[in-house]
């Protein structure tokens, strides 16, 4: 068995290019994919890699951004001066012996980072031992050089499917005509993950369906892992992460794939996803229909009481009338579709900061067209901070008033440019995000929520005269 | 043993003081056996042998030295910060970023971003070497920010594949004309992440401080602290002195006048490299006595201060007012801790502190969990041994462990001393890992917080506020488990997977 999987090189191939100094660091290496395995119930990450390598990764992702916590007591080799010069190979079959004795999981997956990669340790030789004693283990080589923990991700959702979901015992598995695979936020990078894998998982059950959501507390675990195979459909909600897995388990499965580029925010697009998805595995429409009424009755109803604000009711605050936003692809596309075509925003500058593979952009491109009928945004692919607000700053705005969808480094341009700044990607510092959610029918409510009142709070402070009335 | 400055890579604490990390057994223990390791300078009686470090199978993620050496440089200012590394070395960027804005309000500063560049290294990188984009990230950095000084610090992986980081800082540095500074800082390097503490100030003192023979001032004393308020200036001002206080964000006037002072103390021994520096290449005095961490020592150590600046007509006052000061709220603390069991958690000397403090407040402290031990201090001064000075002052710490960071031996550390509250720093695993365990937690972030007269006050408030949270922690602890095996979560042998005992 080939262990490390050509998918691996695959990605790190579209990675090759970097992108010259980045400022203002807004995503981690591939070894902070360790937060998807922790994302993942029962699963725990073993690292081969720095004394500081795995705790950065996490602290970083996970404990300032959106102080999401976690379980992290993650074993490492924290190789030394030692490892570096005679290999750490060794060491790593002691941890894993070890690991056994003392933690209780139901999949263990070894991740290596950049030193084994760079002294040659045979990382997978040593894993290999273990699988063949039938330890639920597998291997994902997530070298910190190679790529982000967006690629890393996608490297150890392979190395899942091909030496754990692959390899599990009894009869082939039947499809099951109503279970959807879902692909879609990138767990911890994005700090609402939690609460919006939550709601995608709500609204699908709501029309009929059964999810492998797969990740966070509203997944079963590797029990959804395990029965990703019966899947009729692979969903891949975002614009470009998951693509890859998709075509795999395709290839693989022969399980089709539906991809839909942005997350629906908002009733006008998550009716349409769910219509689509439902054409997609030809369901009965009259349940569909129903659950649709339903929510957006709801949905409505909060929308007509949010009008009176919106309309002006009390007329002292100046609302935004142009969206920016500094983020992952993912939020930026979702947000720009609704701020634009929901709320009758105009389009702002849109840089979007995950540095995606090469041949994945002009689709992602693509995906920003008609946010509006006949609106079109222009993102711009800067991972540099620096770089990314010299494009807002440049931009002229006669006559708007802008708002800013960011992450925590643009507190100061958007000072700048006098606009509002509401939190949404990687790293959200000033945000306490527990299972909020912004996505899908209550998500959006709650994002109206969390925009306007940053903006009538923004309002208050800057006019101290109209707070004093 | 002297601080070698020649070099542009600082010798790691584990070479130049025989640091540890895996240990176990009672203070007094550990106190006597490091004073056997490293020469007699007092209490080393017989009995005492050969520090022996321990080695544990498992180990579980730590920190590097690198994360301590960047965060320190980042929040000088006026400078940028390059992070000669791939990607992932450069994610805690936002911790840093945090970290200088929160400081910024304590200190009273104008709230910026810290300005910090990662080379953003790839596999061609590590293949072709890395110098080229160094090169053009620090002309980018000049170009960006006109910083007065650029860092660069290394990773593991720039290490390992032999970038010449020191020619190539040499070689920018005649371009565009303002000091490159080296930080040598590889995780794999060093066991322990304080090492970080001594690239950083082994940096400093090598480039940052000029030496000003002409211009010594008797009434500047340099306060090497690890970051946080000033709580130094009312201490001090009193007896005349101004607080030059250093570390743990200033500006590079203060690392300028460095050489000037009258005298230099450190807030914390782990830190003291400066400081024996200082006086190693300028003359500065360092001060040696045991830190001020309770009422008494609270004394002896501005006494220090007060006889190495000739100011012992004034310090009697200043302590008889302080001590008269606090007393009414001393003692209400003290009634309402009194038969409270403390867990302290910190590195070195720092936890040794903390001990000294929470016994001041009448607080029971018979576990400790030190994130590393280092035998002795650069100076080699005896009077510099912290856990001497604590055990003969305030007696004995039956199950002293020395771990660093291990989540897995804190769990079974806590279980054994069942304690009301648990004091930490490093709280990344500490301070959930007590509170999942249903204790109160108390992280010290600004480690000044414990210092002087004021510190018993204000920690003994601290504990104070957190107490009640046991009601929420119990819950917690009631509807979560960790992924251990049972028997590892009924184990109270920290050491338990360990091979050796030890000998």
């Amino acid at each position: 068995m080939n262990i490390q999987s050509r998918f691996d090189d695959d990605i790190a191939g579209s990675f090759s290019a970097a992108p010259g100094p980045i400022e203002q660091v807004r995503y981690a290496c591939a070894l902070g994919a360790l937060t998807s395995v922790i994302a993942i119930e029962g699963a725990i990450p073993i690292s081969h890699c720095g004394p500081g390598c795995a705790s950065k990764q996490f602290h970083a992702l996970s404990g300032i951004s959106g102080y999401q916590g976690g379980e992290f007591h993650v074993p490492s080799t924290n190789i030394g001066n030692k490892e570096v010069i005679f290999g750490g190979a060794d060491r790593l079959d002691e941890l894993i012996a070890s690991t056994l004795k003392v933690m209780e999981a139901e999949l263990y997956v070894v991740q290596s980072g950049c030193i084994p990669g760079l002294v040659g340790d045979d990382v997978a030789n040593v894993v290999q031992s273990y699988q063949r004693r039938g330890v639920p283990i597998v291997f994902a080589e997530t070298l910190g050089y190679r790529g982000t923990n967006f690629t890393g991700h996608e490297t150890v959702v392979r190395a899942i499917l091909d030496q754990y979901v692959a390899k599990q015992a009894g009869p082939a598995p039947r499809s099951q005509k109503r279970l959807v695979n879902v692909w879609s936020l990138l767990p911890y990078q994005n700090p609402f993950w939690r609460g919006d894998l939550t709601e995608i998982r709500r609204i699908l059950e709501g029309i009929g369906l059964t999810v492998n959501i797969l990740f966070g507390p509203a997944s079963e675990g590797l029990a959804e892992w395990r029965a990703i195979p019966s899947a009729a459909l692979n969903l891949v909600l975002s614009p470009w992460l998951g693509l890859a897995t998709a075509r795999h388990l395709e290839s693989v499965y022969g399980q089709p794939f539906l991809h839909v580029p942005a997350v629906p925010i908002g009733a006008q697009a998550t009716s349409a996803f769910l219509r689509q998805v439902a054409e997609e595995l030809d369901l009965d429409s009259g349940p569909v229909e129903a659950f649709i009424t339903r929510e957006e009755r709801d949905y409505y109803h909060y929308l007509r009481d949010f009008a009176h604000f919106y309309a002006g009711c009390t007329s002292q605050y100046q609302l935004p009338s142009e969206v920016n936003i500094v983020g992952e692809s993912a939020y930026a596309l979702s947000l720009a579709r609704f701020f634009v075509g929901d709320l009758g925003l105009n389009p702002g500058v849109i840089v979007l900061t995950e540095n995606p593979p090469e041949h994945e952009r002009e689709t992602i491109h693509r995906s920003f067209r008609d946010l509006a009928p006949g609106i079109d945004g222009e993102p711009v692919f800067e991972a540099d901070g620096h770089r990314a607000h010299a494009v807002i700053r440049a931009k002229p705005r006669i006559g708007e008033l802008p708002l800013l969808f960011g992450s925590t480094w643009e507190a100061g341009v958007a000072q700048e440019i006098g606009a509002p700044l509401v939190e949404i990607s990687y790293p959200a510092t000033d945000e306490v995000v527990i299972a909020r959610s912004y996505v899908g029918y209550r998500g959006a409510l709650q994002l109206l929520e969390r925009t306007y009142t940053t903006v009538v709070r923004q309002s208050t402070e800057e006019n101290p005269e109209t707070a004093a009335l | 043993m002297a601080i070698n400055l020649r070099t542009p890579q600082a010798e790691t604490r584990d070479q130049r003081l025989g640091t540890i990390t895996q240990w176990q057994g009672s203070a007094r223990q550990l106190a006597q056996d490091s004073t056997f390791t490293y020469a007699c300078g007092r209490d080393c009686g017989p009995g005492g042998r050969r520090l022996c470090e321990l080695s544990s199978p498992y180990s579980q993620a730590s920190m590097c030295a690198e994360q301590i050496a960047v965060t320190n440089a980042t929040i000088i200012k006026d400078t940028v910060v390059i992070q000669h590394s791939p990607i992932g070395c450069a994610s805690s960027q936002s911790f840093t970023s945090r970290y200088s804005r929160d400081l910024a309000a304590r200190r009273g500063w104008k709230p910026e971003d810290p300005k910090s560049i990662c080379t953003n290294l790839s596999e061609q990188d590590m293949v072709f070497g890395g110098v080229d984009r160094l090169a053009q990230t620090i002309r980018e950095a000049y170009a960006r920010h006109h910083p007065r000084v650029i860092f660069v610090a290394t990773s593991c992986a720039t290490g390992i594949i032999g970038d010449d980081v020191d020619g190539t800082a040499r070689q920018l540095e005649e371009e565009i004309g303002i000091p490159v500074v080296a930080l040598h800082c590889e995780g794999f390097k060093s066991r322990h992440w304080s090492s970080g503490w001594d690239v950083i100030e082994h940096g400093i003192l090598r480039r940052l401080v000029p030496n000003r023979p002409t211009e010594k001032r008797g009434d500047l004393i340099n306060v090497i602290h690890l970051g946080g308020p000033d709580v130094f200036s009312p201490l001090l001002n009193p007896i005349g002195l101004k607080v030059n206080l250093v570390m743990g964000g200033n500006s590079l006037e203060r690392l300028a006048d460095l050489s000037t002072a009258a005298a230099t103390v450190t807030m914390c021994f782990v830190l003291s490299y400066l400081a024996t520096g200082l006086e190693q290449e300028y003359g500065v005095p360092e001060i040696r006595a045991p830190l001020p961490y309770g009422l008494d020592a609270t004394d002896a150590w501005l006494r220090d201060i007060a006889r190495l600046t000739q100011r012992e007509h004034l310090v009697e006052a200043v302590i008889a007012a302080e001590r008269e000061r606090i007393a009414p709220e001393l003692k209400r603390l003290r009634g309402l801790l009194a038969g409270k069991r403390g867990f302290v958690a910190a590195g070195a000397a720092f936890a040794h502190g903390l001990i000294a403090d929470l016994r001041e407040l009448g607080i029971t402290v018979d576990d400790a969990f030190s994130f590393h031990h280092d035998p002795t201090t650069d100076s080699g001064d005896a009077e510099q041994d912290s856990l001497g000075h604590l055990v003969q002052s305030t007696g004995d710490v039956p199950n002293f462990t020395v771990s660093p960071d291990q989540h897995f031996q804190a769990h079974a550390a806590i279980l054994r001393a069942k304690p009301d509250f648990v004091i930490c720093r490093h709280s990344g695993s500490m301070a959930i890992l007590a509170g999942r365990m249903g204790i109160p937690v108390l992280p010290i972030f600004y480690s000044n917080d414990g210092l002087g007269y004021e510190g018993l006050i204000t920690i003994g408030r601290a504990i104070l506020r957190v107490l009640p949270r046991r009601r929420f922690y119990a819950q917690i602890a009631e509807h979560s488990r960790f992924p251990y095996q049972d028997w590892w979560l009924n184990e109270t042998d920290p050491y338990a997977l360990s091979a050796e005992a030890a000998e």
